[in-house]
């Protein structure tokens, strides 16, 4: 009788618990709280059926990281079994049934250059990221998603963890079709820290981001996220956060913003939590939105939940319409009026994309 | 070729009248200061003119140069020739100084043309030290974060720029200090030519001391009620506005 290698035991094992956790892992319906206003009768089936179906067929480039580059293995999967979604379990299954593709970066030292880290498809595409920085590691990285073709699609799962001193800047900008869906979940860890976490979601049809930012450690460990967005036709984005603050003396920020126009819709949900005995836990989050169309539809739903006696945390969401003392300045300028308010856009996104351009992170 | 503005009339949209029979001329070449207590129409004269949507035209007319002002849209009143100084700049967030003036000046290119950005960039650096701005301003967004004397300062530099033919300087001096009254105004004064107007709005007479004007007319309640020369800046410094009451 022939025996399977030892190696070959252990991706059996790993492939029917993988299994388990799909079958068992429930597709979120309109009860669920976290996909509230997400429709997910019609997007999270889709997304759901297209990475059933995946052929996982898509081209991974990375530049700039030669010496921290790896290929995903068993600890990034492990990373991604303990991974948390945001009421997408099962998105989070199904990357651990088709697991094997994407980058794992481990950065021991400090890079002048961006790291830069590239997925493309054409058709169904599950990659991970995963991105460790170890004790007083630096760098900067920019994640592109690309979709091309009708029915591209991309679901990623990524975790980022920095460990003390370590300063990371990260970018994901997800570019589709126009017709393609994109989906990610994000796990932030900073112990110690500095995380600045950048999304932009352009031209997909469907788009849904869940982060999550575990913040702890002592006081000095520093987590902001930022979102802007410009959504059109009938697109829609939906993007649910969490910053959790699990040890005092920690800040967070977010800032999300977006600019919405035609019938596009825009979902915010975030919740900052501070555990029990984070004192000293300061935690900003912002949401805000310009409509330049009465069709646009935004729902915003920013929460606190705080355990901790001392500390200092609040939110804020504002969506109003592109304000008319800016355009009628710009258009006393000769500025023609779709010039004008493509600039005052422009704009308003900029206030937060500037923060990641390169003059602003010297 | 002047600006030639008759029986104009107008109101806040759904509102109250406010201006209810101007008559004004503003030859090519001179200064014209506009003065009166508060309230009686100035800043919404000038807004009236360059087109803003909170106002509604009820009667009379406006010519730049031959051409029906009133029915142009606001950037096409810009292009023409018209520049408003604000009373209020306005903070755009995002929006770069540099980028904000090159999109004005592309808009006044013919057809196909683009701005050279090294001469514009030449250009607006020489304007600035005219004006005593730092050059970083110039990255800077539209006058967010700037106090009230550079916001100010900025629009002028706008107006240097952008090189009007008509000129609308809207309490500009308010919120300056003294050393900032005078470069402004030099630079004002360096624009004053035989092919470019202005209308002076102000309620002290330490800017026309500065700038000249050719022509004071005084705005009360809605209409123009005296037009004299310089010697009425004189008075109203002295005895203030309580003559209009007799």
């Amino acid at each position: 009788m022939d025996f399977p290698e030892n190696n070959d035991i252990r991706l059996a094992l790993e492939q029917a618990e993988a299994e388990h956790r799909l079958a068992t892992a429930t597709l979120p319906d309109r009860l669920c709280e976290d996909w509230r206003f997400g429709r997910p009768h019609k997007h999270a089936a889709a997304m759901a059926e297209l990475a059933e179906s995946a052929d996982n067929a898509g081209t991974v480039t990375v530049e700039g990281a030669d010496d921290a580059l790896c290929e995903p293995d068993d600890d990034a999967r492990d990373s991604v079994k303990l991974m948390q979604s945001i009421g997408s379990d099962k998105f989070l299954a199904l990357q651990l049934a088709h697991f094997g593709k994407g980058v794992v970066l481990f950065l021991e030292r400090s890079y002048k250059e961006p790291i830069t880290i590239t997925y493309e498809t054409e058709g169904t595409f599950l990659p991970t990221t995963q991105i460790v920085a170890v004790a007083g590691a630096k760098a900067r990285i920019i994640e592109r998603h690309i979709c091309r073709g009708e029915k591209a699609a991309i679901l990623c799962t990524r975790t980022i963890m920095a460990a003390e001193g370590a300063e990371l800047s990260v970018e994901l900008h997800e570019e589709g079709s126009g017709a393609s869906r994109a989906m990610n979940i994000t796990n932030i860890t900073a112990d110690g820290a500095a995380v600045r976490h950048l999304t932009t979601h352009s031209n997909h049809a469907w788009a849904r981001e869940e982060t999550v930012a575990e913040i702890m450690g002592a006081k000095g460990t520093d987590v902001q996220l930022y979102s802007a967005n410009r959504l059109g036709a009938a697109q829609v984005l939906d993007q649910h956060t969490r910053q959790r603050h699990t040890s005092g003396g920690s800040t967070s920020n977010l800032l999300y913003k977006n600019v919405v126009d035609d019938k596009a819709t825009a979902v915010f949900a975030g919740n900052i939590y501070v555990s029990p005995g984070a004192h000293d836990t300061d935690a900003y989050q912002s949401n805000r939105n310009m409509m330049l169309s009465e069709d646009a539809t935004i729902h915003s739903l920013p929460g606190l939940e705080i355990l901790a006696d001392h500390v200092r945390c609040s939110h804020g969401s504002a969506s109003a319409p592109m304000d008319e003392e800016q355009l009628f300045y710009l258009l006393s300028r000769g500025i023609p009026r779709h010039t004008a308010q493509l600039l005052v856009a422009e704009g308003f996104l900029g206030d937060v994309t500037s923060r990641f351009s390169p003059a602003e992170q010297d | 070729m002047s600006l030639i503005i008759k029986d104009l009339c107008a109101r806040v949209k759904d509102g109250a009248d406010i201006l209810k029979g101007i008559n004004l001329e503003i030859p090519k070449g001179e200064v014209h200061a506009i003065m009166g207590p508060n309230g009686s129409g100035k800043s919404t004269l000038s807004k009236v003119l360059c087109g803003h949507p909170d106002y509604e035209v009820t009667g009379g007319s406006a010519e730049l140069d031959g051409q029906d002002l009133l029915s142009m849209s606001v950037d096409e009143r810009s292009r023409a020739g018209l520049f408003l100084a604000f009373q209020h700049p306005v903070e755009v967030p995002g929006v770069t100084n540099a980028n904000f003036l090159r999109a004005a000046l592309q808009a006044r290119m013919p057809e196909g043309e683009t701005v050279d950005a090294v001469a514009f960039y030449k250009t607006l650096r020489a304007k600035m030290k005219q004006l005593g701005m730092d050059t970083k301003f110039t990255a800077r967004a539209v006058n967010e974060g700037f106090s009230g004397g550079e916001k100010k300062r900025n629009d002028i530099l706008q107006m240097l720029m952008l090189e009007p033919s008509y000129a609308i300087l809207d309490e500009t001096d308010s919120g300056l200090d003294v050393d900032a009254l005078r470069i402004v105004s030099e630079g004002v004064n360096a624009m004053r030519a035989p092919f470019r107007s202005f209308m002076v709005i102000t309620h002290y007479k330490r800017l026309l001391d500065y700038i000249r004007p050719d022509v004071v007319h005084v705005l009360y309640q809605g209409r123009i009620v005296r037009t004299a020369g310089f010697e009425l800046v004189d008075h109203i410094e002295e005895k203030g506005f309580d003559f209009l009451k007799d």
